[in-house]
């Protein structure tokens, strides 16, 4: 619903003739007052549920807001993060090869790059004087887009697991396949989401650091099938959890020595 | 006192942006004057809280901003518009200030109020619900001081406010001032000198990163009498200082 302006109204030129509203005081009724008042209802924005509850989870409307419209990203998000698991999820029945496994990280990759940076964030210096810090607005966007991410990898690949195995029985270890499953694809999404961050903030480029995450997943895939001779070792592989780990650990570091607060040269 | 900067020095690299700088100032609108390059902004920058000194005390509101409780304090009841105020071409002005007022973290009853009456003070009302990128440069920087002054700020710091806003609009603006320093401290980096006679209660004087002079409106008029350049009373006290300060230096440098 749109609302009205309420500058459309004509008792508005009673009292609002400028930049100071001052308030015009006819008979004890303050009219600056009154009007300031309807334009707050009027132009008053109504959060969506989904905001409400990011606010009451995380205590903090402004964070609420930065998390989901700022810079309207969640929307375009989601859907690109559905569409690439719906997309693996029917590659991997079609073909019993773990796609969504494979295109995980370079989906969580893009992700993280355009959430967050300099960059990207066109009011970045008014960002740096609110009491609700950047930093604090990069944790959630991350756990964010770790947690939905995670979420549709479960819920996926329980699905694609059930399938491919063409019966009920397995339904015992199907907790135990899936949680492993996760696993396997969660540590290296959080190894390429933390090096294309890092390439992000450093570059102020989110779109450098998009193609420099998704570059060094394809290369990651490709080193691993030739060494391995297997086309899902860079997810299967669990001699490959430890670089994956050190890279995250690295990039964690490039990414807070950006964004720190500049010290200057020490007198 | 709202600001207490004591010998607060910020390099960036081997250049000296701000160099010795000590300044008190409580309620009322101070004006930051300087030519370009001289450390205005970045002054202002750490008054922001954006940019730590190199060296030097900061207290701002009587907390010191090293500390991340006190500095969070701070930002609570700070203003600020930037040199160059990026924005969401997206957000409706309504929305941007609204945005701001909640990363403030004003309460969420008191928001949508505290917006209405910032739209109203820089006379945004007719353009309430239009895309920030529909606007002009002028109204544009009106949205900024909106943001600014969207918390009732106890410490407003303003880079160019009036850049882009045009003669009716800077007038306005300069009443908007004057209500705002009655209770507040107002911090405005300037290089039009008739803003500064008009609505400021005192001046500073920026040149090379010292603070070369720091009173009146009417001191500096005073040290303009007789000499100096400019076609204004003020302009000539501004040139006047600004020729004896660096006269100064070149003496001190021959000496050395």
């Amino acid at each position: 619903m749109s609302h009205p302006n309420p500058t459309d109204d004509p008792g508005r030129d009673l009292n609002m003739s400028g930049i100071d509203p001052g308030g015009i005081d006819l008979g004890g009724i303050d009219l600056g007052r009154v009007w300031t008042g309807v334009a707050a209802q009027v132009w008053q924005r109504h959060p969506g549920r989904l905001e409400r509850l990011t606010a009451r989870l995380l205590r903090s409307p402004g964070l609420a807001r930065a998390l989901l419209t700022t810079p309207s990203l969640l929307l375009p998000w989601l859907i690109s993060t559905a569409v690439v698991f719906s997309a693996g999820g029917l590659v991997s029945l079609a073909g019993g090869e773990p796609m969504v496994w494979m295109l995980a990280p370079g989906v969580a990759a893009v992700g993280i790059a355009y959430a967050y940076g300099p960059g990207v964030d066109p009011a970045w210096e008014l960002a740096c004087s609110m009491p609700v810090s950047e930093r604090m607005v990069l944790l959630v966007r991350g756990v964010a887009v770790f947690a939905v991410n995670a979420f549709l990898g479960v819920t996926i690949s329980a699905i694609s697991y059930l399938v491919t195995t063409h019966g009920m029985h397995v339904a015992a270890d199907l907790t135990a396949q899936t949680v492993a499953v996760t696993f396997a694809w969660l540590i290296p999404m959080t190894a390429i989401s933390a090096f294309t961050l890092a390439v992000a903030v450093a570059a102020r480029s989110a779109s450098a650091g998009a193609m420099a995450g998704v570059i060094a997943w394809g290369l990651t895939v490709i080193a691993t099938r030739v060494s391995t001779g297997d086309f899902t070792a860079a997810v299967t592989d669990s001699r490959t959890y430890l670089p994956y780990l050190v890279v995250a650990a690295c990039a964690t570091a490039v990414i807070v020595y950006t964004t720190r607060t500049p010290r200057g040269t020490p007198q | 006192m709202n600001i207490e900067l004591t010998g607060v020095t910020r390099t960036f690299g081997r250049n000296r942006a701000v160099d010795g700088v000590s300044l008190t100032a409580g309620p009322g609108v101070l004006g930051l004057l300087g030519p370009n390059g001289a450390g205005k902004t970045s002054l202002l920058r750490m008054l922001a809280t954006v940019l730590p000194p190199s060296s030097g005390e900061v207290l701002l509101l009587d907390k010191d901003p090293k500390r991340t409780a006190e500095r969070r304090d701070i930002r609570r009841r700070l203003g600020y518009l930037p040199q160059n105020l990026g924005y969401y071409p997206a957000f409706t002005v309504v929305e941007f200030i609204e945005y701001f007022a909640l990363l403030k973290e004003v309460p969420s009853a008191r928001v949508p109020k505290a917006v209405a009456a910032a739209v109203e003070r820089v006379d945004l009302g007719a353009k309430a619900k239009a895309r920030l990128r529909t606007l002009s440069g002028g109204m544009l920087r009106r949205v900024g001081i909106a943001q600014a002054i969207v918390n009732d700020p106890d410490l407003l710091l303003l880079d160019e406010p009036t850049a882009g806003l045009d003669p009716e609009q800077r007038v306005g603006f300069r009443v908007l001032l004057r209500s705002l320093g009655e209770t507040s401290t107002v911090v405005v980096s300037t290089h039009l000198v008739e803003d500064v006679g008009a609505a400021c209660s005192e001046v500073a004087l920026m040149d090379n990163g010292h603070i070369v002079f720091r009173g009146t409106p009417s001191e500096l008029v005073a040290r303009g009498e007789g000499h100096g350049l400019g076609d204004a009373p003020l302009e000539r006290g501004y040139s006047a200082v600004l020729q004896a300060a660096r006269a100064s230096t070149v003496a001190a440098g021959d000496a050395a």
